[in-house]
This record gives structure tokens, sequence and C-alpha cells, in this order.
């Protein structure tokens, strides 16, 4: 890796409709395999046809009886992805996280008020299910379960979301206040996420994912362990309309390359594939720039549109591409996402000297 | 970890100072009426009508009352909830007053971090009764297509035109504000960003009243904190937004200067999901007056989380006495006028202390009638006094134990 200021990924962990870790959805990628299942509309009290949901994914089953009562299914998800991340990286409990989310569990939320609202007194609700109703409970249940008492935030952003994600962590090493820094997004598949989409969308119903990745994010000179990605460049702005949605991803794209090391040639360009007129907007404008043949194949056809989590995803396919392509080696990589609601992020990384990274996971 | 070295005091490009301000609150809205609530001591308190409060035995809150949005928002219609139109608005607000356009901001880089914790959880609230009444199919899409985070800052830059901005929402609950004008700091000091526009908003709705009488922390009639009657909190609502940039870039404008963002500290507890932890807020507010390079005996004001519950105050000044012992600072509650307004209580925190800095008073800890013996400090009872503040401190805690602290000081050109 280069020696420069900028902050390294050295480790990561994804739990997605490609299975239960890492190595379950970099199989997935380079299988190019549909993750999507019929959707069991009873259990779920919805009406999509089709859903990219994490498989077998109780959580008690997963995280254990203790302290999981009235858990929400996205507090579940980043704290298993999480645990599956500590393993990978030396222990340090002054490491910060961020994660990046929509609104916390919109299902929990909402559960909660319409529990009060039918009980006979309106504060007859359950106490257990307080802490996940509120949007930083994911990452503060992170904090809590595995003694992380560094910075500790949680940032909506959009689709973008593990973007800005990833900017922010960076700021907090750049400033001091944090040597490592878990960084990501998640995502639940929900009755109530599942109707909002709905009408959102104006009565069509987008094929749904959900799933969480997290990444190490680690000062750069000295950082212990094997860098996967050295994070250039990071620019987030907002489209003014959203069918303005291609100059926004454009001059993104234009401020992260000017970051670019000299000589460095680009490896990938990965589009956020969302299926609406921005994402449309964002594919053909990376087509022009770095042509089609150097862009990664739109996650969301495979594994449902992750809402929050699917930028960080994108980030996740770019890693597991190039750990099994020789040439993507000191390369970069170009990752863009937006949001029909006006956020825009791209980002630039620069990968690995190495070929093929040591296989360090213990699933 | 080595806090980050405070920035030499010859580099006014790396010193960040507040230019503007704007502010939707119960007890004003605006600087100057908001300025006149703190120093009346005005109790922002009233009979809560943001849902139908029948079944609860307390029913106050901290509404803002009788608030006009058309002045300061044109564009977002029902694109916006309630917190994402008092973001908006104070924005605009914050702009005005620092003697900005929207032309201006468009030239340069700038960056919009709004601190909420429910950003629009009262259109959830809604929804929620929409579906209990009508099921799933009957609920209101304009409210559906609202809901994330997000729109809070998004709103902000599509109202004010910005494009060329890096925007975010943090939603790390109580103590969101103080993160969201932590970030804009560390992005100016950076140099990643000409100005910032950061603060808080929320809005008073059903969910988050229900959590806090649940747990038993809503108060039967007002705000009491440090007293040793005190019964808990007010929910309340709101918006803080400070605007920020360098001191060289508001030196060479001719910019007024209310105050310096000195530094600010964050941690996590990773302890409780609810109660405080005393050692860490120690330890980030020493995180902060290292970022800040002050020493503890130089602050002359610390604004409180003070909740009003009997745990937070008491906790808060253990944790005080823990760094400043006999000799604690004057310590007031701004939450005993305003209430609990949630993401925006440390942006509305950080508005009244660049406001106490700039005209020189102390805002009361109102509703006091005795001091708790297990929260002994000057809480400034019921009444502003006139001060000579340089630095005033600003605690925020949350639940989850995101804790976040900022320090503000007087500006000097050569500190």
């Amino acid at each position: 890796m280069s020696t420069s200021a900028n902050p390294v990924i050295t480790a990561w962990s994804a739990i997605s409709p490609y299975g239960i870790g890492r190595q379950a959805f970099e199989e997935g990628v380079g299988s190019g395999r549909v993750a999507l299942t019929p959707c069991d509309r009873k259990t779920w009290g919805t009406r999509d046809e089709v859903v990219g949901l994490v498989p077998d994914f109780d959580l008690r089953a997963v995280l254990g009886k203790k302290g999981t009562k009235a858990m929400s299914r996205v507090t579940g998800l980043a704290l298993a992805t999480t645990g599956d991340l500590l393993k990978e990286i030396p222990q340090d409990h002054r490491a910060g996280l961020v994660l990046g989310t929509t609104a916390g569990s919109l299902q929990t939320t909402m559960e909660f008020t319409r529990t009060s609202l039918a009980a006979q007194f309106p504060h007859h609700v359950d106490a257990a299910v307080i802490p996940y109703t509120v949007m930083n409970a994911s990452a503060a249940r992170c904090a809590i379960w595995y003694g992380l008492k560094g910075p500790n935030s949680t940032i909506a952003g959009g689709r973008p979301t593990a973007l800005h994600a990833l900017g922010y962590a960076r700021r907090l090493i750049r400033a001091g206040r944090a040597e490592t820094v878990l960084c990501g997004a998640a995502e639940e598949y929900s009755r109530a996420r599942s109707w909002f989409a709905y009408h959102d969308r104006a009565g069509s119903r987008p094929v749904l994912g959900e799933g969480c990745a997290m990444f190490a994010l680690q000062a750069g000179p000295g950082s212990e362990g094997e860098a996967l990605a050295e994070l250039v460049a990071v620019d987030t702005r907002i489209s003014p309309t959203p069918d303005r949605t291609a100059e926004t991803v454009e001059a993104a794209v234009r401020r992260v390359l000017a970051a670019a090391p000299d000589g460095a040639e680009v490896w990938t360009a990965c589009p956020s594939g969302a299926d609406d007129s921005p994402g449309r907007q964002e594919l053909s404008v990376l087509a022009d720039l770095f042509g089609s043949h150097v862009l990664t194949h739109p996650l969301p056809s495979v594994i449902g549109d992750a809402g929050s989590a699917s930028a960080a995803f994108q980030l996740a396919q770019v890693l597991s591409r190039a750990r099994r392509d020789p040439s993507a080696a000191g390369r970069l990589a170009v990752i863009t996402s937006v949001d029909v609601s006006g956020p825009v992020a791209a980002v630039l990384l620069r990968l690995s000297d190495r070929r093929g990274n040591e296989e360090t996971s213990k699933q | 970890m080595s806090a980050s070295s405070s920035p030499p005091a010859t580099d006014l490009r790396r010193r960040v100072v507040v230019t503007g301000l704007g502010v939707v609150s119960s007890i004003g809205i605006g600087v100057p009426e908001f300025t006149e609530g703190l120093r009346e001591g005005r109790n922002g308190a009233s009979p809560i009508t943001a849902f139908d409060t029948t079944g609860y035995e307390h029913t106050n809150g901290c509404e803002v009352v009788g608030f006009e949005p058309e002045p300061f928002v044109h564009t977002l219609g029902d694109q916006l909830g309630r917190a994402g139109t008092f973001a908006a608005a104070a924005a605009r607000m914050a702009m005005n007053d620092a003697g900005l356009t929207e032309g201006e901001l468009r030239r340069q880089r700038g960056h919009i971090t709004i601190g909420t914790s429910d950003a629009e959880t009262r259109d959830l609230d809604t929804l929620a009764g929409q579906d209990l009444a009508g099921g799933p199919e009957s609920m209101d899409p304009a409210l559906a297509g609202r809901l994330s985070a997000d729109r809070l800052s998004t709103a902000i830059a599509r109202e004010l035109g910005l494009s060329d901005v890096e925007s975010a929402t943090l939603t790390t609950a109580c103590s969101a504000g103080n993160y969201a004008i932590g970030n804009g700091l560390d992005a100016i000091r950076a140099g990643e960003a000409d100005f910032a526009i950061c603060g808080g908003a929320d809005a008073v709705c059903r969910k988050t009243f229900n959590i806090f009488y649940r747990l038993r922390t809503i108060a039967p009639d007002y705000c009491r904190p440090f007293d040793k009657n005190r019964q808990g909190i007010l929910t309340g609502e709101g918006a803080g937004i400070l605007l920020l940039e360098s001191a060289e870039s508001a030196l060479r404008r001719g910019a007024r200067i209310y105050a310096e963002v000195l530094g600010y500290g964050l941690n996590c507890d990773g302890y409780h999901p609810v109660a405080p932890d005393q050692a860490s807020l120690t330890n980030c507010m020493r995180l902060a007056l290292d970022d800040a390079g002050v020493d503890f005996r130089d602050v002359d004001l610390i604004s409180a989380h003070g909740t009003g519950t009997k745990t937070n105050d008491v906790t808060e000044v253990a944790a005080i006495r823990e760094i400043w012992g006999e000799s604690a600072p004057r310590t007031v509650s701004l939450k005993s006028m305003i209430g609990h307004t949630m993401g925006a209580a440390s942006a509305l925190a950080a508005v009244a202390g660049t406001l106490a800095i700039t005209h020189g008073f102390i805002p009361p800890t109102i509703n006091h009638v005795e001091t708790d013996p297990e929260c002994d400090i000057d809480c400034v009872p019921n009444h502003s006094v006139p001060a000579d503040l340089k630095i005033v401190q600003s605690n925020g805690l949350a639940f989850g134990g995101n804790n976040s602290v900022i320090v503000l000081g007087r500006f000097q050109e050569t500190a």
C-alpha cells in the first residue's frame, strides 16, 4: 500500500441475501447468483411477490436469547455483522462506530405507536421495546455488546448513506478522534418498509432487499493488518432536482478523480443500480465516463433494493471482485450512489497492490 | 487516544466561528425573540396539542405555537414534515443572520449536518393510526414518502438551492445537535468546507412522549432541573441552526462574529440503553476541553444536558464535580424553559451559549424552588444574571450512551 495519509479498509463483513458472513457474499457476487425468493406474504404482512431476505436470519438463533428480547431486526443484523468484523481486527475498545440508517427500525417504531393506540391506556407498552424505537439503537447496542467506547454515531444520507458513513469515519480518524472506525450501514425488510415503499412509488412494488455490511477503516500509515483498499476521496452533494442527477453524479465523480494518484487507472466503476430515473441517469453517466465494460453489475437486480445498506453492499461487491481479479491490484475503483430525494455520493478507492488478500475469515 | 491538537491561534483558517443563528423554539422564534426569552426566563410549557393526550395523566409539553414557515420556507411544500420545516426555516434564518445570500453560498463548498432524534416520526405516528384504522392501503403516500431522516438536511440544501454541499443527518438522539456542530467544525478545520450549516431539529410526537411516559420521566407540570422535587422532563420541539465559517473567511468579509467554536468531544458509554454513565461523561468533557485547548478552570459557564430527571441530574453534577471539585462554574439547564427538544436540544443550547457570550448574561434555570443537595451547583435559579463570559461548555447526553460536548468561546483575533 502507499504510505499516504489516507485511511485504509483493513477488513469487512456482510450479512446479505447471499447468506451470513463475508464468504457467502463473495461467493454470491462471484457467481452472480440471484438471491431473490418468493415472499411469504402471510408471515410478513406484505404483498411483495419476491424479496431479497437474509436466509435463515432468526435473530435469537444467531445472537442467542440473552439480551435479544424485543430487539428489532435491523439491530440484530448490525450486531451480528459487527461481531463478525470484530473477529478480523485487533481488539480496540477505543474504536469508533458509524452506522448508516434510513430512520432506525420503522417497523419497531410504528408498532410501538400502534400498540399504544390500540391499548386500553396509551402507556401500556412493552418497556423492552423502547431502546429499539430510537434511531441510534443499532449503533448504541453494538457499543454495549462489544464494549466500544469511541465515537459512536448514526448517519442518514438516503441510499448513499454508507458512503457518507465512510466520509464521516475518515473525518473522525483525520481529526484524531479515533484510530479505528467500524463503518457501514444496515437495513431490514419489514411490513412497514414494504408498505411505505409501495406508497412512495405510487403503488408499484420495488423488489426490496436487506442486510448489513461493515468495514474497518484505520489510519493509514502504521495501521495494523492487511489493507484491502485505500480510501482516496469521498464527495457527497445534492442534486437540485431528480432530473439533474446526471450532472450531479458527474461533478461528484470528477471531484474524486481529481484526487487520484498519478498514473493510476480505473479498474471498475460501481453504480447503485437504483431502479428509478436517477439510477438510470447515474448508470449512463458512468458508462459515458468509463465505458460500459468496466461497470460492475448492479446489485439490486440480484439481491433487491437494500435501501440505506445498498452502498455498503456496493463497497463489499467491489472488494469481493478485487480479491478474485489479479488485474485489480493497485488500480482504482469508483463507487457512486444516488437517491431520488437528492443525495448523490462518489467514493474513490485505490485497491491493494497485493494480488488476492490472505484468507483470514474464521467462518 | 490523543485528542486532536487545537489549532494554533495564528491560523485563522483552522479557527471556526459562528456568524449566523437561526432559532425556532417554544420561547421565541428568531434570534431577537429567543434572546429575550432567555433573558426573561420564559416558560415554554403548555398543554400538548400535537396528538390526542386522552389516557395520559400528565399532558404538558413545550410546543412551538404560532409558527409561520412562509417567510423562510419557499419551495418544499408537502415534501416536508414539521421537523424538516423547522430545520429549513431556521437554516434560512441563520443564512440571513450571517449577512449571506443563496448566491454567495452556492459559489462555495458547503456542509450541512442536522442532528435529530425523531426526524418525521410525528408522521410515522399518523401513519400508525391510519394503518390501525383502515389498513396499510389507507396510509397517506405523502407522509410515507418523507420518513427518511436524511430529509432534514436535504431539505435545507434544496430550500437554499445548494448542490455542491455535503449533507447528512445524524440521528444520535438527544445529543445529536452537538454531533452535528462537531462534524461541521471538523469539516471546516480540515478545509473540506467553506461554510457549515449545523444544528438540530425535532418535532413533538406521540412516540417519544410515550417512551418517556412509560419510563415515568414526564413531569406532571414543569421541568425543574437540579431541584429537590424534580420529576422529569417535558417533551419539546424546535430547531437551532448555527452558520459556521473559518475566522479567516468571517474577517475577510467583515462579518459579525458571535463566538468561536473552540472544540468538541464525543464518546460512547457502551454501558446501558437509557441510563447515563458518570465516568464516560467525565471523559467526554475532558475530550472536549482538550480539543478546545481550554483549561477546565477557565470555563465560565456550563450549559448542562440537565433533563430534570432524578438520574440525569445527579449523574451529570457528579461528573462535573469529578473535574471541577468544589469550584464548579455556574451550571444551567435550558430544558427548564424549552423542555427537552431531543435532537435540537444541544443545538438550541449552543445557540443560547453563543448569545450568552455575545450579550453578556447567563440564562436561568427556571421553575426552581430548592436545590437538591445531591446536585448542589449554582444553577442560576429563575432569573438571568449579567456575566462576562469567555468560555461556555455545553453538554449533550443521549439514550444509547451517545455523549457529545462542545466548547464555545468569545472570539479574539489574537488568542
